[in-house]
């Protein structure tokens, strides 16, 4: 990366002439000075990591009392006595397992749809050259800032008249057709990463362009893949709106319903609502431990740099 | 002539080259073309035309000309619901912005460690929105909450949180601070890219602290702020999920927002028209908020690359 000239800082007034040039912590005498900040920057963020791990630990705990004990002001810390029944009292209050069931196929189905359709899509918009490529894609980004709001009610409408109200259709069938133009995106940022050469040379030898997209850029892009495919993972396990306006049925529930069901149902059982978004939540907390890497590559990806 | 003929040829042959690549283009991207004029474009043609109409679904659409937007300038608690909405993002963005800022700006520093604390401050973003809201509905109860309870202990009476008309809307600003951890990495990522060197510059210079922010690490990551900013205001104009669980616009309609009684109005009513009239009336305002925003971003926002 090539030094920049910095900003406005030239042209400040700065107290540069008076004060003697003296690096921070450099000096051997600072030692002690260095070692107390360095203690006060952990001191700080290990408080600012405590207090928001703290509601997730407050989460569990609660879920393991015993109601009485849960609601009793000021609160008690520690569980007694460890209630574990909570968990499949909890579970059996509402069909937690269709729930689950419905969660995961809404999941799985829009992971499949947006690794193909956005795929391709992102393919169309970053290997191959054609004339006004660039200004479709503009638009196509564009959309993303359009407030979901504006095109919801004729879309109901669509669906209604589709007969796919209440049915997990209109959730999944859009990612089919590239709805999901944040994993396009990424994957278009991606692409344009792969050097040129291997397309051109595989053309030579007349490689067809969805031989080149499915032999050479996609097996390149597992990591971008595997980014899209968490993400719209996480989003289709914790969209609430979708599945509210399109699923009449508590039958047809997935877990973001079933939970706010649950909350009108046994709005003062705290121990068991705790206990049930505890459930609810353990599978995305395990998710992001397990994929770690994919999250930090996730965030290079999207490249809004400094 | 043969070099003229030579050059028809060639012409023709890039001619037609450049149209296989148009059709080629066009053939890996018609997914996203028949999703975009499906689910995106058709919508948000329809949804003015529904705006103009008195519509219920049953029956089709009755022209009523400007009805519905007179309607909506007399109708209370249209205007409450725009106020809470003005209210809650004028509080919001600025708030999460710097909150987002500073935490980065922590967890960039140079510490031992530093993985576990920015796992630490991003783990919240990937509680799904229902299990949080219901979590947050816990640590906030007025009577058994432990927020209330710890500032018991420091003799600060706690106020009724989301049960209080006044409180209602800074408790979910609040409540975003936990989830700030996705324009929080964004940001974090831009202060990576900002060149070491500029720093030394400025120590050189005799700039403290507040100096090297203000002219350094702003300046620098500017165009991920605006990018963050716009991103939050469109989020925040339609505001939802986390009202409609925790306090379906009560107490006294304090969180009423935009979308919750646009909503309300379209899938409770069943009053598409007027739903309609208000989801045009908020995109106009979004794509104004955005444009302006864009119009004058040059001003504060610094492109290292031009």
């Amino acid at each position: 990366m090539t030094v920049q000239p910095i900003p406005e800082i030239a042209s400040t007034p700065i107290r540069s002439a008076a004060v003697p040039l003296q690096l921070p912590g450099r000096k051997k005498g600072r030692w002690f000075q260095r070692l107390w900040r360095q203690g006060l920057k952990h001191l700080v963020l290990l408080v600012m990591a405590l207090l928001f791990i703290f509601p997730l630990f407050w989460m569990i705990l609660t879920s393991l009392k015993p109601l009485p004990q849960a609601v009793t002001f000021p609160p008690t810390w520690v569980p007694h006595p460890v209630l574990w029944s909570n968990y499949p009292k909890a579970m059996a209050s509402q069909p937690f397992g269709q729930y689950f069931y419905h969660t995961l196929v809404y999941c799985v189905t829009t992971v499949i749809g947006v690794l193909i359709a956005s795929s391709l899509v992102a393919y169309g918009f970053s290997r191959i050259r054609w004339q006004g490529r660039d200004r479709v894609f503009f638009v196509m980004v564009a959309t993303l800032l359009l407030p979901y709001i504006v095109t919801l009610i004729p879309l109901f409408v669509l669906y209604h008249h589709l007969g796919w109200v209440g049915s997990y259709k209109p959730l999944i069938v859009p990612t089919f057709l590239g709805s999901s133009v944040y994993s396009t995106f990424l994957l278009r940022q991606f692409f344009m990463t792969i050097p040129e050469s291997l397309s051109e040379a595989a053309r030579m030898d007349g490689a067809k362009e969805l031989y080149i997209y499915s032999r050479i850029i996609l097996p390149l892009s597992k990591p971008a893949l595997a980014v899209v495919a968490l993400f719209q993972f996480i989003y289709a396990w914790n969209d609430f709106l979708g599945p509210l306006i399109y699923l009449n049925k508590q039958s047809l529930y997935p877990l973001s319903l079933g939970l706010n069901e649950m909350l009108g149902t046994y709005s003062t059982n705290w121990s068991w609502l705790m206990a049930a978004s505890t459930v609810a939540t353990m599978p995305m907390i395990i998710l992001f431990f397990l994929t770690q890497k994919t999250f930090i590559q996730g965030i290079t990806l999207t490249g809004v740099k400094g | 002539m043969p070099a003229d003929v030579a050059r028809q040829t060639a012409g023709r042959a890039a001619r037609r080259q450049r149209n296989r690549r148009l059709r080629l283009g066009l053939l890996f991207i018609s997914p996203w073309i028949v999703g975009f004029l499906v689910f995106t474009l058709y919508p948000f043609l329809a949804t003015l035309y529904y705006s103009f109409t008195n519509y219920s679904i049953a029956r089709s659409p009755t022209w009523v000309g400007l009805a519905n937007y007179q309607g909506l300038m007399n109708d209370h608690l249209f205007w409450v619901s725009v106020w809470n909405t003005a209210y809650y993002t004028v509080l919001e963005v600025p708030f999460s912005t710097v909150v987002a800022i500073a935490f980065a700006m922590l967890l960039n520093m140079k510490v031992r460690g530093m993985a576990f604390y920015r796992t630490a401050l991003y783990l919240p973003t990937v509680v799904p929105l229902v299990a949080g809201s219901v979590l947050w509905l816990w640590l906030f109860n007025p009577s058994f909450g432990i927020v209330n309870d710890a500032l018991g202990l420091l003799h600060i009476p706690g106020p009724g949180w989301m049960f209080s008309a006044v409180w209602a809307k800074p408790t979910f600003v609040f409540m975003g601070v936990w989830a700030v951890g996705a324009p929080m990495v964004i940001y974090l990522a831009a202060l990576q890219g900002v060149p070491q060197e500029m720093y030394e510059v400025a120590d050189l210079e005799g700039a403290g602290p507040w100096q090297r922010t203000r002219h350094v690490t702003l300046p620098m990551i500017s165009p991920a702020i605006l990018f963050n900013v716009v991103l939050a205001l469109v989020a925040a104009a339609q505001y939802f999920t986390q009202a409609f669980v925790m306090t379906q616009g009560g107490p006294d309609d304090a969180t009423m927002f935009y979308s919750l009684y646009l909503y309300e109005q379209a899938f409770s009513y069943l009053h598409l028209g007027y739903a309609s009239a208000m989801a045009w009336i908020l995109f106009v305002i979004v794509v104004v908020i955005t444009l302006l925003l864009f119009r004058f971003s040059n001003r504060w926002v610094y492109y290292a690359n031009e």
